[in-house]
């Protein structure tokens, strides 16, 4: 059966609260999700006091607070801290999203609990191992194929067909919208997943690119594309506000176009 | 129509959506035949269904249904059940019951319309 529950040794016990800061008045409570892979111990909810008069507004301004100012060791991945990178990308009051662009204001009232991406093997902490997204992301080809002499200049493109990309290049693989989809989470190693299929759309729908026939054939088979349940979380947690849901319809009817073709 | 390498996905997906839309379709003519046939006598069953129209429309809605439950507990098998032997044994018990419910309704169908 798919596992619905977390085995024993994966589920988080109560952890350490942390003192509240000296003399701070104006307090946030977080509670986040610690995993040390090199003890043998349980996961656990470590409970951290952050002062708001001294941190910025955002999830992941919170967090960095708590790691320079209450625990370094702290574990998380961060870059940018304004949306582009999607390094930050973490389950922040039972959503996936980026923690840069997310504002403390933004979770009701009560502790904001963070948690890594769902159903990713944890490095550590809120580092979720994302090797087999990655890999699922380089099978589909994300790069330019031609057939065609190659132009003296650029290949070039109308404003139309340029057009066809927006929605789809803006994505940033943080792979929030996956690790949302309960089919991603079920056959994750088989499913390719919202966003990689999002990628895979996006070089499908390209005008520049010649080898759409070779794409869709990577993509007939029974799960790497038709697991896709249209459950639609991927739409609903994209911080970017993408519609994966609606590319992988779209690869679909692609499908469907060239068999009854 | 043209076929492709490994088509296993595409065919599977276009089988349900067709069978989907002749569900949707005839869920009307399964309400006229349930509201007909209440507290009908097996004689005047018998008689609606000897009208070749209804026993065809019911045999396609019969076959349609059920090659639609197919597909959807066999989804439902793929994505849950993981261990070999079980998900082998899912599957085969899926196609046999459909098989089976098939055949009793054909049958079902067939005497009404020409047994009386």
């Amino acid at each position: 059966m798919a596992e619905l529950i977390l085995d024993k040794r994966s589920r988080p016990k109560p952890g350490k609260t942390w003192p509240r800061p000296e003399g701070a008045t104006n307090l946030r409570e977080y509670r986040v999700y610690r995993y040390d892979p090199d003890t043998q111990e349980n996961p656990r909810i470590d409970t951290y006091f952050v002062d708001l008069d001294d941190c910025g507004p955002m999830i992941l301004d919170g967090l960095l607070w708590i790691k320079n100012n209450i625990d370094p060791t702290l574990t998380l991945r961060r870059s940018c801290r304004e949306g582009i990178c999607g390094s930050c990308a973490m389950n922040i009051d039972g959503a996936n999203t980026l923690a840069c662009t997310k504002g403390m204001d933004e979770v009701s009232k009560g502790p904001i609990k963070v948690y890594p991406l769902p159903h990713m093997p944890v490095v550590k902490d809120l580092v979720p191992d994302l090797s087999t997204f990655y890999e699922q992301h380089k099978s589909v080809e994300p790069w330019l194929q031609t057939k065609s002499p190659t132009p003296e200049t650029e290949w070039r493109q109308s404003r139309e067909d340029r057009a066809k990309l927006d929605g789809l290049y803006e994505c940033i693989l943080c792979a929030c919208c996956s690790t949302s989809c309960p089919s991603y989470w079920w056959n994750g190693e088989k499913y390719l997943g919202p966003a990689v299929l999002l990628q895979a759309y996006r070089w499908l729908i390209d005008s520049r690119d010649e080898a759409t026939s070779e794409r869709l054939d990577t993509l007939e088979d029974p799960f790497k594309l038709y697991r896709c349940h249209t459950i639609m979380n991927c739409a609903k947690v994209c911080p970017k506000g993408l519609n994966p849901a609606k590319a992988i319809a779209e690869i679909k009817k692609m499908m469907v176009e060239r068999k009854v073709a | 129509m043209k076929t492709h390498p490994a088509e296993k996905g595409t065919g599977t997906f276009i089988r349900q959506r067709v069978t989907g839309i002749i569900n949707i379709v005839f869920v009307g003519f399964l309400i006229w035949l349930v509201v007909t046939l209440a507290g009908a006598t097996r004689a005047e069953m018998a008689a609606t269904f000897a009208n070749p129209v209804v026993a065809v429309l019911a045999l396609v809605l019969i076959g349609a249904a059920l090659v639609h439950m197919r597909i959807g507990m066999y989804e439902i098998i793929e994505d849950y059940i993981h261990e070999p032997r079980t998900h082998s044994l899912a599957k085969t018990a899926n196609t046999v019951f459909t098989i089976l419910i098939g055949a009793i309704a054909l049958v079902s169908v067939l005497a009404l319309a020409f047994g009386g």
